[in-house]
């Protein structure tokens, strides 16, 4: 307590003199960069390569060349790759595509919903498992059964290896210091990695298709199982530990009977976000083959079709609330360890039971006749969805222009192109040098040597121009996302009734995959450079609005007594007491949304945004260009590895106290 | 007392934590104050030198501030914590010598601990609560279960032995906590502040309740507590520590009447001295113009329950010891002392 009031105290000052240096760095690179507007810029042509992104070509194809021959293919990437399609096959096989010599999956489209209702019950409620069977008929009722259950094979095919890999290294960090201190690295680059930047070199090891779409999703959700594992087993209370370790018990006992029984609400919270992690990347990794609802999602983004998109992004959310609310409400609400009293007990265990005989008639049922085996044709909402969906946009832009094109322009000539004129079309050694200068102030030397080190990569893989534009559009979309979700952070972290007015609205932004929210902004703003920004601000307002509102919430309450009874107005109070206090939570904010932002900017490559992502996304298209979509993944970790550095730096120097 | 007939044995104990600990023991930098040592060379030394015996059957209080060191001193007695050196015996075994395994052995049937914030597992009912430590030891379900009841009734929590740990109150889980350091019939219990979390009433209560235990099974006991009243109601013996070091150990009526330094007399200060000294400490010769009532009482009586015989008589009391007077008491020093004047 004692030691942050010291540095407020002692901050203030430097604090102001930090904001005239840097008022007076932006003045001077503005002048600068009209002066020299157009000068140097690197710019390079789609098609153009640079020595460092022939040699990536060149090395992926001596890579592909290598495939069949080289040691390391033969006796690691691919037994690995057949070992993973083979389990993903098999899953597949269960409910999505026809197994062996059949002409359906194991199951019929009426034992899969069997069998998920059953699921869903015997983890958490009769309730629950209802709404998922509906939500899953749903589905079928778009069209989309065979890429619903694709997708969802995917996901249980990916979340079960992550798990098997994930909570046993979870909880080995959990019990070790030293392998938290190993594995936390990678957890923390895991988290800063954009998605689409590890497509492409896992798809040049393990071929385009379902493996190496699974292992990509492995690669997403296995940080995700590790991290809340080792972090429930952390949060076991000392005592309890120290009365087994007392009593005698062995490492195993301690784990088994004390540890992981006390750590499983968190697990399963891990289990849960590691199932919406990897549903999100499964619909992603359609770019690098997978096969579900990312399909027809990217194919409607690639013509255009909105509507069709629409269908195809309303099942992955079906699919998403049906997985995220079944395996929460495996979580018991109430933190009580105390069972349901025995006659409630035994009305359950004869629930379950008429409920498994109910399946297994379901199951048997959907393998013999075809009415219980396909999905019927004659139940298919897809297109009165679709059109509803077209004639609704098309109403929407033609009476809110303003809203719509009208936004999208006032971003793009208000912020967007006065920011790449000082960004990307001024000299490069201007930018590299100013934003290094800017380093230095916000996080100090060591910040400002690790930004020009990055920077200076990213000017000699030859991608500057692209980079600067994907970080121009990643600027402006952080900033905005910053002023809406600092407005309704500081409102649901003053109340209560907000807060829990906005969580079930927040919770389900955040579990929805970033792909989704392209469609309709395509639909709003049509193939621009603001729809990659627009939906990254839709993207990253949830986790930006939660970590303000947290920190607000959190600053202590004789603080805010104080404020007030020495006569503080309401918006005195907030700027000068409430905001400052949480600035912590502020630049926590600002980091997460950053990188949130990135991930998703990127992607609006996709749907005519340019940069980075779309070299990206066209190198994995065309063998030609493959180096260069190789090397734009590459700046993309650098600059998110940039971004996140200076954040850290900075968020490091505001906090730590000073003597 | 000898080493070989004491339950336990402690020499020359230290812990010390931060880098390369062992080269602090014995070198000139140990003795220095906590801050000088941690800013030369960024060690705490949390136990300094401790050496005490206890006695089969006695309850044996360490006592001290918060920081002071004595909860880990008794992690380091059942090395919860390694100590960084020194010996602790039990029985004629050196704790810090037993190999994993010995230790499991010696955790699951010689000795048990009772936690300031119970450590009861919320995810097991009362009676696995209590026969955990048998669990772990291999009993079978039935003979745990059985053992489990026994106990259960010996701390009074019949009834409850279905229940889950938060349905309790925080007195009855503390005996939950009891009961399962009983279970394995242990040959010392360590007690760390065992009733600092509860409030004052249920606190007397509880403190009663170990009392009643210790009589009836005799078990020796190492009571943890940052309670100078608690610690007088308890232990037999008591050692007050300081910045990990022990600075004056002796029954409760050493302590106050011959407090080693400021430090244990200022903590004692506000003790009433009339509960806690007998007569024996404040007997003095008889001046020339007094004259002997002819009452006595026994040297070995707490001043405050001699109140009424030294009230009502008429003139000095003889305080005896046997058959040898060793002094005598007026009303007036009896006055002087429990109203807090000097005395003499």
């Amino acid at each position: 307590m004692s030691n942050t009031k010291e540095t407020m105290f002692i901050a203030k000052p430097k604090k102001l003199k930090r904001g005239w240096l840097i008022a007076m760095l932006f003045a001077a690179w503005v002048v600068l960069a009209k002066i020299f507007q157009g000068q140097a810029t690197l710019v390079l042509a789609v098609p153009e390569d640079t020595g460092v992104t022939t040699w990536a070509g060149n090395v992926a194809a001596s890579i592909r060349a290598n495939r069949s021959d080289g040691a390391s293919f033969k006796y690691f990437f691919n037994p690995i790759r057949e070992f993973i399609d083979g389990f993903v096959t098999g899953i597949r096989e269960i409910i999505a595509i026809p197994a062996g010599d059949s002409s359906i999956p194991l199951l019929g489209w009426l034992g899969v919903i069997a069998v998920i209702g059953f699921v869903v019950y015997a983890v958490s409620h009769l309730r629950m498992a209802i709404a998922a069977v509906i939500l899953v008929f749903a589905c079928g009722a778009l069209g989309l059964w065979t890429d619903s259950m694709d997708t969802l094979a995917m996901t249980l095919a990916a979340v079960i290896m992550s798990l098997l890999i994930g909570i046993p290294v979870g909880i080995w960090a959990g019990l070790s210091d030293r392998a938290l201190k190993a594995v936390t690295p990678i957890l923390d680059l895991a988290q800063i990695l954009p998605t689409l930047v590890y497509l492409a070199p896992l798809a040049l090891f393990f071929l385009i298709g379902p493996a190496s779409a699974t292992i990509a999703t492995m690669v997403y959700s296995i940080p995700i199982a590790v991290r809340l594992t080792a972090f429930g087993i952390r949060g076991v209370p000392v005592s309890p530990v120290e009365a087994g370790t007392s009593m005698g018990t062995t490492k195993i006992q301690l784990l088994r009977k004390i540890q992981l029984p006390m750590s499983s609400r968190t697990i399963i919270l891990g289990i849960n976000q590691t199932v919406m992690a990897a549903l999100s990347f499964v619909v992603i990794a359609a770019l690098i083959g997978a096969p579900g609802l990312g399909k027809p999602v990217i194919d409607a983004l690639i013509i255009r079709d909105v509507g069709g998109g629409f269908v195809a992004g309303i099942a992955v959310v079906l699919i998403a609330i049906m997985l995220d609310r079944s395996t929460s409400a495996a979580i018991s609400i109430d933190e009580s360890f105390v069972p349901a009293p025995a006659s409630a007990r035994r009305r359950r265990k004869l629930g379950l039971v008429s409920a498994g005989v109910a399946t297994i008639i379901c199951i048997v049922l959907s393998r013999q006749l075809a009415w219980a085996a396909y999905f019927p044709e004659q139940v298919d909402i897809s297109k009165p969805v679709s059109n509803v969906t077209e004639s609704s946009i098309f109403w929407i832009t033609e009476n809110f222009e303003f809203l719509t094109t009208g936004l999208a322009k006032a971003v793009t000539v208000g912020i967007l192109n006065p920011l790449e004129g000082v960004l990307s079309n001024s000299p490069w050694f201007l930018t590299v040098a100013m934003i290094s200068l800017l380093s230095l102030i916000l996080g100090g030397l060591r910040s400002a040597f690790i930004t020009l080190t990055l920077l200076l990569a990213i000017v000699a893989s030859g991608l500057w121009f692209d980079t600067m534009v994907t970080f121009t559009q990643t600027i402006v979309a952080t900033i905005l996302t910053m002023l809406i979700g600092v407005v309704v952070g500081v409102w649901i972290g003053r109340s209560t009734r907000a807060e829990r007015a906005l969580r079930p609205i927040l919770d389900a932004g955040q579990t929805l995959p970033a792909f989704v929210y392209l469609i309709p902004m395509l639909g709003f703003f049509g193939p621009s450079r603001f729809t990659g920004i627009a939906t990254g601000i839709v993207y990253s307002i949830p986790i930006v609005v939660k970590i303000v509102g947290q920190g607000i919430r959190e600053v202590p309450t004789n603080m805010i007594e104080a404020a007030i009874s020495t006569g503080s107005t309401k918006w005195q109070l907030i700027t000068k007491v409430q905001l400052p206090a949480a600035k912590k939570s502020l630049l926590l904010a600002t980091n997460q949304g950053l990188i949130f932002v990135l991930a998703v900017v990127v992607i609006g490559g996709l749907v005519g945004a340019g940069g980075l992502g779309y070299l990206v996304i066209v190198g994995g298209s065309k063998p030609e260009l493959q180096g260069k979509g190789l090397i734009a993944g590459f700046s993309i970790l650098l600059l998110g590895l940039m971004i996140d550095r200076i954040a850290q730096y900075t968020v490091a120097r505001n906090s730590a106290p000073k003597h | 007392m000898s080493e070989s007939n004491s339950a336990i044995s402690v020499n020359n104990l230290w812990q010390v934590f931060g880098p390369n600990p062992e080269k602090i023991v014995g070198s000139p930098d140990a003795a220095l104050p906590r801050a000088e040592l941690r800013e030369k060379t960024g060690n705490t030394a949390a136990v300094r030198d401790v050496s005490f015996e206890v006695a089969p059957g006695e309850v044996f209080v360490v006592m001290g501030l918060s920081g002071s060191g004595k909860s880990t001193l008794v992690r380091c007695l059942t090395r919860l914590i390694e100590p960084t050196s020194g010996s602790v015996v039990m029985n004629g075994e050196d704790v810090l010598k037993a190999s994993d395994a010995r230790l499991r052995e010696l955790r699951r049937t010689k000795f048990s601990m009772v936690f300031q914030n119970f450590g009861l597992l919320p995810h097991r009912r009362v009676i696995d609560n209590i026969a955990f430590a048998l669990e772990v030891n291999g009993v079978s379900k039935e003979a745990r279960h059985a053992r489990a009841n026994e106990v259960i009734e010996l701390v009074g929590l019949q009834g409850f032995a279905q229940a889950y740990p938060e349905q309790l109150s925080g007195g009855m889980q503390q005996r939950v906590g009891l009961a399962r350091a009983l279970a394995v019939d242990p040959d010392v219990m360590f007690l760390d502040e065992p009733f600092s979390a509860l409030d004052p009433l249920i606190r007397r209560d509880m403190q009663a309740e170990v009392m009643r235990l210790h009589e009836e099974l005799g078990k020796t006991m190492v009571f943890i507590t940052h309670d100078l009243a608690e610690a007088l109601r308890v232990g037999d013996r008591i050692a007050i520590m300081r910045d990990g070091a022990v600075v004056q150990m002796g029954t409760a009526e050493e302590l106050i009447a011959n407090p080693a330094d400021d430090y244990v007399a200022d903590f004692t200060r506000d003790v009433p001295k009339s509960h806690v000294l007998t007569v024996r400490t404040i007997a003095r010769p008889l001046a020339s113009n007094e004259t002997a009532s002819g009452r006595s009482i026994p040297a070995t009586t707490i001043i405050r329950d001699a109140t009424a015989a030294i009230l009502d008589a008429d003139g000095p009391v003889a305080v005896v010891e046997g058959n040898t007077t060793l002094g005598f008491i007026t009303p007036r020093d009896f006055l002087l002392l429990v109203g807090g004047g000097s005395h003499g």
